[in-house]
């Protein structure tokens, strides 16, 4: 065997264990009811506040704490506890993306996403193509 | 239909602009298919050759007219214009006038056009036998990246978006009431522009998009030779030429990425200055390509022997740049970034822009496969040649793994997939090993000579480096760990390595070269880029939370979600952070700016009192439209950074509402000379009482019993004030005269007097703080970042300087005298 094909096998072995420990830890987008199902997961949850309920922040009590109710994709409503502040301009937000896990009925989050229409696209609010509306 | 006479459009720019930008567009495809005949027919070829340059001509000053008229329609404030209506208004300072330029799609393309344009005038000058294959692909490109702002229909189809349409013209107003009114630009709405983004109102946004478009459209000279090329069959004569494009393609683009992470760093809220973001990886990894692909082709170069490696990375460089361009401008990244542009419906035509590109370069390669075949010998592992191969391979795998994840987005697209865009830690581990690997074949490759090299002499000559950056990789690591910082094996290895490549290409530098700096450029290119790897992995692996908490609570969660990183600074309070006492003094509005001034104060040991080390002003910029943006103050010392962000601030009452009257409940207590009374951040000593204070300063004018209290009051700050609160009896009423300290709102009253026991009762009240002026701060240690920028620049110079040496061997082979390959 020539080093050239010692050098071969490794780098398609490389590639293949990049796509494979890639995929495997890459987590996905999905609904409330999975992330109930499996309470030690992560999942990105896609949805919209509700408005209607109110969206408590008390800085004085806990500067990293955020509790709003968030429906996802499936129409499922869940208390979502935010272990952040509670992001800058967070009421204008149309869509956001909790990062996080489920636990005892809540939905904890690490991280926050948000698109907001004023931020980036300033002239065509909503008529953007992501691959959410694709799904 | 009658045509609506509207009053005071100044229609003249747009037509004008439409006008020149189809000129640029139609002389560029003219330019290209001249040089296309010019370099494929025999005999005319002079005439096509000269026609392709003065239609380059025509097509470079129309697209300079056009760029000039949306800076002339900018400058005077054309707001029936969209592009001027949305990024710019009338307070837009001119030192932003070019940021507005650039915030939008249409801008940035006719940004990068306008570095091909001055691109290919140098190649007119200096590609000599190269010029009509390099210009037919180069005129082609600037043909497609016209098509992006021309914006009319044809065969059905939008084309691009053009900079120059009226409001009224734009596809979402069509219809709108006002559109129909002559007058509309009466309009409160049109009297002024929606300005630009808050968040790009920085200098970082004048100096990084105009050097990271330089850097993209270097990519395109090398990727035009290897068309050319291929095309010419001159597999191995182009690589000349190419070469000192490439790598100051290398140079621009780096430098250029750098900025954008100096910008995040110094000016966003990402809290650190690279954040695997898919928009900064899509600038990412066309330089990866790039510096791979620079490297085999100096291999390729010196063996004289052609490489389709070479001919791969150099083509794909330029393809990821446009692969880079539908990413972040078709709206596929959507959710995941935060900073890709909006889709203006060109989805289509970047991807048509992209295959079209792609599919020449990979016609072409299967064309030639033959005459590409690889070097049946191979390269001994004793050779220079061998390591940089390898060492180009580790870059392409760590390119591969970047675009790979990189591009969720757009599996998830094609194949109905809910990936979710990876976390920073998800790429650090990969990433990690590949910079190991680099760091090490960078270390030992100047010290291996090209075809064979000798093994002791090449033991000899590394060991002290291996020897050295052990020593000091272990020792870094040990310090690390001895002050509290969790240290991985990995994290130490990559330590080591990064040392490693940074001694030995330094010693390369002194011993082998001798200091001297015309040969020197790849050996400094390499220490910068070791330095900006350690810089990188200690700024970043060892940066510290000091305003973080534990909160208990969640611990059940993991230490993601129960550490909270923020903490709360009522105005005037003082909290630990790290080694630091914090103090927020304040908000002041400063125009459309909210500082809010923090003190950081340390203990002195030496002095034994805390002494104020620096202040801070992170900011809150007010938007009405586009939304609040936070901007973090940071303190630079020479081995460390202390980052400040505000996080959260009520922003209700910009003045201070505390009301003079306004104290809070009061607090009685009973002490005898010598007692300390505690208060909340001060204490008060009852040092003596004066039975003789001084009658006519206190107006007691009868008294016939007056006694002080000499207090000293003592702060967080250990700054002390004597005050006396004085008692008396005039007759048959007993007074009281109160005392204060202004600077902590405190007021302090003695009101009984026991003569028995010596006790006296002591109340004070403090002033009452507004409830909502408090801060939510966010504050990181990042040790050691200075490494980070100075090997950037070392890097850039490197890479120069490199170049530099080519030109000149270039021009000495040209000129017939025999070069140095």
């Amino acid at each position: 065997m020539k080093v050239s094909h010692i050098i071969a096998i490794v780098l398609v072995a490389v590639c293949i264990a990049i796509i494979y420990s890639t995929l495997t830890q890459a987590g996905t987008y999905d609904v409330f009811r999975t992330a109930a199902a499996n309470p030690d997961k992560e999942y990105h949850i896609i949805g919209k506040y509700n408005r209607e309920k109110e969206v408590i922040y008390d800085p004085v009590k806990d500067p990293d704490m955020t509790v709003f109710y968030l429906t996802d994709t499936a129409g499922t409503e869940m208390k979502v506890v935010l272990h952040e502040e509670k992001p800058a301009d967070f009421e204008r937000s149309e869509r956001v993306v909790v990062i996080g896990k489920s636990s005892k009925g809540e939905f904890h989050a690490k991280k926050i996403l948000m698109k907001c229409p004023s931020k980036y696209n300033t002239s065509k609010a909503g008529s953007e193509q992501s691959y959410l509306e694709s799904n | 239909m009658n045509e609506i006479p509207y009053i005071g459009e100044r229609t003249w720019a747009g037509e004008a602009g439409h006008l020149l930008v189809i000129i640029a567009f139609v002389f560029a495809l003219l330019s290209a298919y001249s040089y296309f005949k010019a370099s494929s027919t025999a005999g005319l070829t002079g005439n096509w050759k000269l026609l392709g340059r003065i239609s380059f001509y025509i097509h470079g000053l129309g697209l300079f007219a056009a760029i000039g008229l949306i800076f002339y329609m900018l400058v005077s404030k054309y707001y029936e214009y969209q592009y001027v209506w949305q990024h710019s208004n009338s307070e837009m300072p001119m030192k932003f006038i070019f940021a507005c330029f650039w915030e939008g799609q249409e801008g940035s393309f006719l940004l990068w056009a306008f570095w091909h344009v001055v691109l290919g005038l140098v190649l007119l000058f200096t590609a000599k036998s190269w010029e009509s294959p390099v210009m037919a692909t180069f005129t082609l490109v600037q043909a497609f990246l016209c098509s992006m702002v021309i914006g009319g229909y044809f065969i059905g189809y939008k084309w691009g978006t053009s900079p120059f349409l009226l409001v009224r013209e734009m596809p979402e107003n069509l219809g709108m009431p006002w559109t129909s009114m002559p007058d509309y630009l009466e309009l409160p709405l049109f009297k002024d522009g929606r300005g630009l983004n808050p968040l790009l109102q920085n200098y970082w946004m004048t100096i990084h998009p105009p050097t990271l478009f330089l850097g993209f459209a270097l990519t395109l000279v090398p990727f035009c030779y290897a068309i050319a090329g291929l095309w010419k069959k001159q597999f191995t004569e182009w690589i000349r030429p190419a070469l000192s494009w490439t790598f100051t393609g290398v140079a621009v683009l780096g430098i250029g990425i750098l900025m954008g992470g100096a910008w995040a760093y110094e000016a966003l809220s990402f809290g650190g200055f690279w954040a695997w973001d898919p928009v900064e990886n899509a600038s990412l990894v066309p330089w990866i390509i790039l510096v791979a692909g620079g490297h085999v082709m100096i291999l390729s170069k010196n063996k004289n022997r052609a490489s389709s490696f070479a001919f791969i990375l150099i083509l794909s460089a330029f393809i990821l740049v446009l692969y880079s361009t539908f990413l972040t401008r078709s709206g596929i990244l959507g959710d995941s970034s935060v900073h890709s542009f909006t889709d203006l419906g060109m989805y289509w035509q970047l991807v048509i822009f992209l295959l079209t590109f792609l599919s020449i370069g990979v016609v072409l390669l299967i064309m030639n496969s033959k005459a590409l075949k690889a070097d049946p010998k191979g390269d001994s592992p004793l050779s220079r040649e061998f390591w940089m191969f390898i060492a180009a391979l580790v870059l392409t795998l760590s390119a591969f793994h970047i675009s790979f994840t990189t591009s969720f987005p757009v599996f998830n697209k094609f194949f109905g997939t809910s990936w979710a865009t990876p976390e920073v830690k998800d790429y650090n581990i990969w990433q990690g090993f590949f910079a190991i690997a680099l760091c090490m074949l960078i270390g030992i490759g100047q010290f291996f000579k090209y075809k064979q090299t000798d093994p002791i002499l090449f033991r000899k000559k590394i060991l002290r480096s291996i020897t050295a950056s052990l020593l000091i990789g272990v020792f870094l690591s040990f310090l690390f760990g001895w002050i509290g910082f969790q240290v991985t094996l990995l994290w130490s290895f990559l330590l080591i390595t990064g040392i490693f490549a940074v001694l030995a290409n330094a010693d390369h530098f002194l011993a082998t070269l001798k200091g001297k700096f015309d040969h020197a450029g790849p050996s400094i290119a390499h220490i910068g880029f070791g330095l900006v790897l350690v810089g990188a992995l200690i700024s970043t692996g060892k940066s510290k939370v000091i305003s973080q908490s534990n909160r208990g609570t969640f611990d059940f969660l993991g230490p993601e979600f129960s550490d909270g990183e923020n903490v709360l600074l009522t105005r005037d309070d003082t909290v630990r952070m790290g080694e630091y006492f914090v103090a927020y003094r304040g908000k002041e509005l400063q125009g459309n700016h909210v500082a809010f001034n923090v003190d950081y104060f340390r203990f002195d040991s030496l002095k034994g009192t805390i002494q104020k080390e620096f202040s801070l002003s992170p900011f809150i910029q007010l938007n009405e439209r586009m939304g609040n943006s936070a901007e973090p103050d940071t303190r630079h010392y020479f081995h460390k950074d202390i980052y400040t962000h505000i996080r959260y601030a009520e922003l209700t009452s910009l003045t201070d509402t505390t009301s003079p009257g306004n104290y809070g409940p009061p607090s009685d207590n009973t002490a005898k000379a010598g007692d300390t009374i505690q208060g909340f951040h001060f204490y008060m000593v009852l040092e003596k009482f004066i039975s003789t204070p001084d009658t006519a300063k206190f107006k007691l004018g009868k008294a016939e019993i007056a006694v002080g209290a000499q207090i000293k009051v003592v702060d967080f700050f250990k700054r002390d004030t004597i005050i006396m609160p004085v008692y008396y009896i005039e007759g048959d009423k007993a007074g009281v005269i109160e005392a204060e300290v202004g600077y902590l709102g405190l007021k302090v009253a003695m009101w009984k007097i026991d003569p028995e026991t010596g006790l006296v009762n002591i109340s004070f009240v403090r002033k009452k703080r507004a409830k909502d002026d408090f801060v939510v701060m966010k504050a990181v240690e990042f040790p050691a970042i200075n490494l980070l920028w100075t090997g950037c620049l070392v890097m850039f110079f490197g890479t120069l300087l490199a170049v530099r040496k080519r030109i000149k061997n270039q021009k000495k082979e040209e000129n017939g005298k025999g070069g140095v390959p």
